[in-house]
């Protein structure tokens, strides 16, 4: 939940909803920081009782990488990613940086952001 | 450092230039997503839902940049239709902030995402896009037109144009830096 908003807003659903599905069992990731913009790295780690679908994400994480771009690249949907990485990250073979949900209140980080960006 | 994302959103009515910024400012070609909805009060819980015509996708696309070894900015469109709100949600939390695109000839399709964001207190600049050179509207006709703060930067670009698009993020993450809280009030 955003900080500064109470939910009681009557643009909030629009009529849609996220659709969940289920994988392994579950309907949602676990680990509910996961955002479309974490990003993931892979384990060293023997894959071999992976299923395919699993060793697919794991192929696109040997660098550092985002579940947005998982999704883009696999033409998997972002419901669909997340539960599959919560599981992976669960079961030690990928590795994850920060949210990018909490609301960014680092100056320090802030800073470094403009600083990129002014160096375009 | 622990490798770390941050998000920007660009946001604005249909056909306003965001999928445009986005390109001209990512170090990759835009990339694509999808996220699937269904109708809200449909339960659907199964992979075998996912064929029922209860459920649609919602495309969103979205670049990159890398802004140091271990920050990637990551820069996301908002979905052209307004009933994804849903979307916007997940796309604005823990947001640097966002971007506005407004397009002069229809001023009122930015409207929807002006007050989304005033109402969630999330810094936003309004980006004026330069579509037909001349601009008919001043600034003040626009922030009135757009009931935009007075403390809401407004700036003037060319979504098509690298430094146009890069400066109008610098104006954002200036703007979201200005309203941290003073080091004494954390
Ligand atoms: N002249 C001019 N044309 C622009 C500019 N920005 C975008 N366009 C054009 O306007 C059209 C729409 O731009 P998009 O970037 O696709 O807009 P969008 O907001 O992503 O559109 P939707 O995702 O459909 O809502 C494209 O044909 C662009 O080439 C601009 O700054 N100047
Ligand atoms: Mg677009």
């Amino acid at each position: 939940m955003i900080d500064g908003w109470d939910g009681d807003d009557e643009t909030a659903t629009g009529g849609f909803l996220p659709l969940y599905i289920l994988v392994n069992g579950r309907t949602t990731p676990r680990n509910s920081s996961l955002d479309l913009a974490t990003q993931v790295i892979a384990i060293a780690a023997d894959v071999r009782r992976l299923e395919p679908e699993y060793l697919q994400i794991l192929d696109r994480c040997k660098d550092w990488i985002s579940i947005a771009e998982i999704g883009a690249y696999l033409h998997t949907p972002l419901t669909i990613v997340k539960v599959m990485v919560d599981v992976l990250l669960e079961q030690g073979y990928l590795d994850s940086g920060s949210p990018a949900q909490q609301k960014v209140i680092d100056p320090g980080l802030l800073g470094a952001v403009l600083a990129g960006l002014e160096r375009l | 450092m622990k490798r770390t994302s941050v998000k920007i959103v660009v946001a604005g009515g249909f056909g306003t230039g965001k999928t445009t910024l986005v390109g001209s400012v990512s170090e990759i070609a835009p990339l694509t997503t999808e996220e699937l909805l269904t109708e809200a009060g449909v339960g659907v819980d199964d992979v075998t839902g996912v064929e029922s015509k209860t459920t649609t996708t919602v495309a969103l696309d979205f670049g990159r940049i890398t802004i140091s070894p271990d920050v990637v900015l990551y820069l996301f469109g908002t979905p052209g239709q307004d009933r994804f709100w849903f979307m916007w949600d997940e796309l604005a939390q823990g947001a640097i902030g966002a971007i506005v695109l407004v397009d002069t000839r229809r001023l009122d399709t930015s409207f929807a995402a002006v007050d989304y964001f005033e109402r969630r207190r999330i810094p936003f600049v309004a980006a004026v896009n330069r579509f037909f050179g001349e601009c008919p509207y001043t600034e003040d006709e626009i922030r009135g037109a757009l009931e935009l703060g007075a403390d809401v930067p407004l700036v003037w670009l060319d979504a098509r144009d690298r430094s146009s698009s890069k400066a109008a993020l610098v104006a954002l993450v200036r703007h979201a830096m200005s309203r941290l809280p003073l080091p004494s009030a954390l």
